[in-house]
């Protein structure tokens, strides 16, 4: 028999599985230490393209200079910078990306824990349902 | 005013009720109004200026997901670049592919203002802009808005030296010349600057004011972000001589507090939400639901009855005597005061148990008709309905 209240909670359930679930629940797939590390990680890997992208437009944009000068720098006091400058951009890169989806994560598992509770309560209806019927058949 | 809201309900019913088709159509005006004007303002390959490959650019966008259209100007404008030179599809590529490695991949939702901050520079509104950023968005639109401007500006600079970028010969010392150039249009360029110092401080005064507990929080905040952004853009124009034409910035000022209010009417307190469609299954039935959210009935449905004064009865509730005091009225009178009572129950006893039965009239509003016998004794009818009630009840007796 169709029972209103429990087809109000699987039309809502089903709406949140087609919308915003399909995030959380990959998200949800992850311990949040995993989810966060694999992010990071995709963060340095896009900040050292960037920052290449960047060193290289300027490398361009100074070429002349640079090209002049070039027997006259000190490799090795360039090359410690570059990496300071390196090291800065994708810890700071790195430090926002951990802050936002650390943010992200316990979104998505209020979210799913709001999912599991509303799946308790299907769970919940259809026993009391079955517990009726069996009721009935005595 | 009530008109307005009117207007508003039915905005509202009409997106929830189409929702699948406004979506595609609304994709699609913002993808052809996009490449059009991307198309006026650095239309050089003249293959993509051809109405009818905008019009399936524009169709193909509305059936994609929102941030398709931004990819697809992206795109499109590079293509009009590479006309120019080699070295500007280069230098705007790299400027694109920094943007999406460092932010449009953690808000992706945002990439829409990479496109919108160009267009209403276009349409000479940019200050709308920081306003709708702040009323709607995120402190985040602060970069989004930025990557707009700086685009913009890219695109303007290429677009007013194009023919030094073309005549500019292909060798290697030109096209680092080339190179600089695009890059001091960047980086030198006060105006630009002040303008997203100024955009930035705007969105966050909005924001943070906007969701502040006061009333009128929204006004407020529109009417201090627009001030907010002329003080920033005049106190960085005196500073760096930006020469930002001051009646323009007054009038696009004011222009975006008229855009914003429009905003704050659609989009303040209202809920659009959307139509759900959804299937699932249990062990007995499969499930094919269809959620229609729920709306309150339009101004234009109402149907109000003005009731004609009379004298109130002190002891006619319940008794079954219309009482001493009153006057006797017509029965066109008498009946628009059943048709009162009986609206009114509807209205105040929606839901208790004394309600016997209900019926929807042509209107669609609900009429629910209580129990002859309840209707004296209900402690919660006024004096008036009471009497009314009474004294119908009196007429029926006496035709009976």
């Amino acid at each position: 028999m169709l029972n209103e209240s429990r087809v109000k909670l699987m039309t809502r359930m089903a709406a949140f599985e087609a919308g915003e679930g399909k995030k959380s629940m990959a998200i949800g797939t992850y311990f949040r230490s995993d989810y966060i590390a694999k992010e990071i990680i995709k963060s340095i890997i896009y900040g050292t393209v960037a920052f290449g992208l960047i060193l290289g437009v300027y490398l361009v944009y100074d070429f002349e200079v640079f090209m002049e000068n070039m027997y006259e720098i000190d490799w090795l006091a360039f090359g410690k910078t570059l990496l300071f400058r390196y090291l800065t951009a994708i810890g700071t890169y790195s430090l926002i990306t951990y802050i936002v989806y650390v943010v992200r994560y316990s979104r998505a598992r209020r979210n799913l824990q709001i999912y599991y509770n509303n799946l308790r309560r299907l769970r919940a209806m259809y026993r009391k349902e079955a517990a009726a019927e069996n009721k009935m058949e005595e | 005013m009530a008109q307005l809201l009117m207007i508003r309900e039915q905005v509202k019913s009409f997106y929830s009720r189409y929702e699948g088709f406004c979506r595609p159509v609304l994709k699609f005006l913002l993808a052809f109004v996009t490449l059009t004007m991307i198309n006026r303002s650095i239309g050089y390959a003249a293959v993509l200026t051809n109405i009818a490959i905008v019009l399936v650019l524009a169709l193909l966008c509305s059936f994609f997901p929102n941030n398709f259209v931004v990819v697809i100007g992206v795109l499109v404008s590079l293509l009009h670049l590479y006309a120019v030179s080699l070295e500007t599809v280069v230098a705007a590529g790299i400027l694109f592919l920094l943007m999406f490695l460092l932010y449009f991949r953690f808000a992706a939702k945002d990439t829409i203002l990479l496109v919108m901050t160009p267009l209403c520079f276009i349409l000479k509104i940019p200050y709308v802009v920081p306003l709708c950023a702040g009323l709607v968005g995120t402190p985040a639109s602060v970069i989004s808005t930025g990557c707009g401007v700086v685009t913009y500006y890219l695109l303007q600079y290429i677009s007013v030296n194009r023919n030094t970028l073309e005549t500019l010969e292909s060798e290697p010392i030109f096209v680092l010349e080339k190179f600089r150039m695009l890059i001091d249009a960047l980086m030198k360029n006060r105006e630009m600057q002040v303008l997203i110092v100024a955009f930035a401080i705007t969105i966050l005064v909005v924001y943070l004011i906007r969701r502040m507990p006061v009333d009128h929080a929204w006004t407020i905040a529109m009417i201090t972000g627009m001030l907010v952004d002329i003080v920033v853009i005049l106190v960085g124009d005196l500073k760096y001589e930006t020469r930002i034409a001051i009646p323009a910035l007054i009038l696009g000022s004011l222009a975006a507090l008229a855009v914003g209010l429009v905003l704050q009417f659609f989009v303040f307190n209202v809920d659009y939400t959307r139509t759900e469609k959804v299937q699932f299954e249990d062990d007995e039935y499969y499930y094919y639901v269809k959620a229609v959210p729920k709306n309150t009935v339009s101004l234009a449905d109402r149907k109000v009855k003005k009731i004609k004064g009379q004298e109130r009865s002190g002891g006619a509730a319940g008794s079954g005597s219309t009482g001493g005091g009153r006057a006797k009225r017509s029965s066109a009178e008498v009946k628009d005061v059943q048709e009162y009572r009986v609206r009114r129950t509807a209205t105040r006893d929606r839901g208790a148990g004394n309600i016997s039965s209900s019926s929807r009239n042509k209107n669609s509003t609900k009429r629910i008709i209580m129990p002859e016998d309840s209707v004296g004794r209900s402690e919660r009818l006024t004096d008036i309905e009471r009497a009314a009630a009474a004294k119908a009840r009196a007429e029926r007796n006496k035709k009976t």
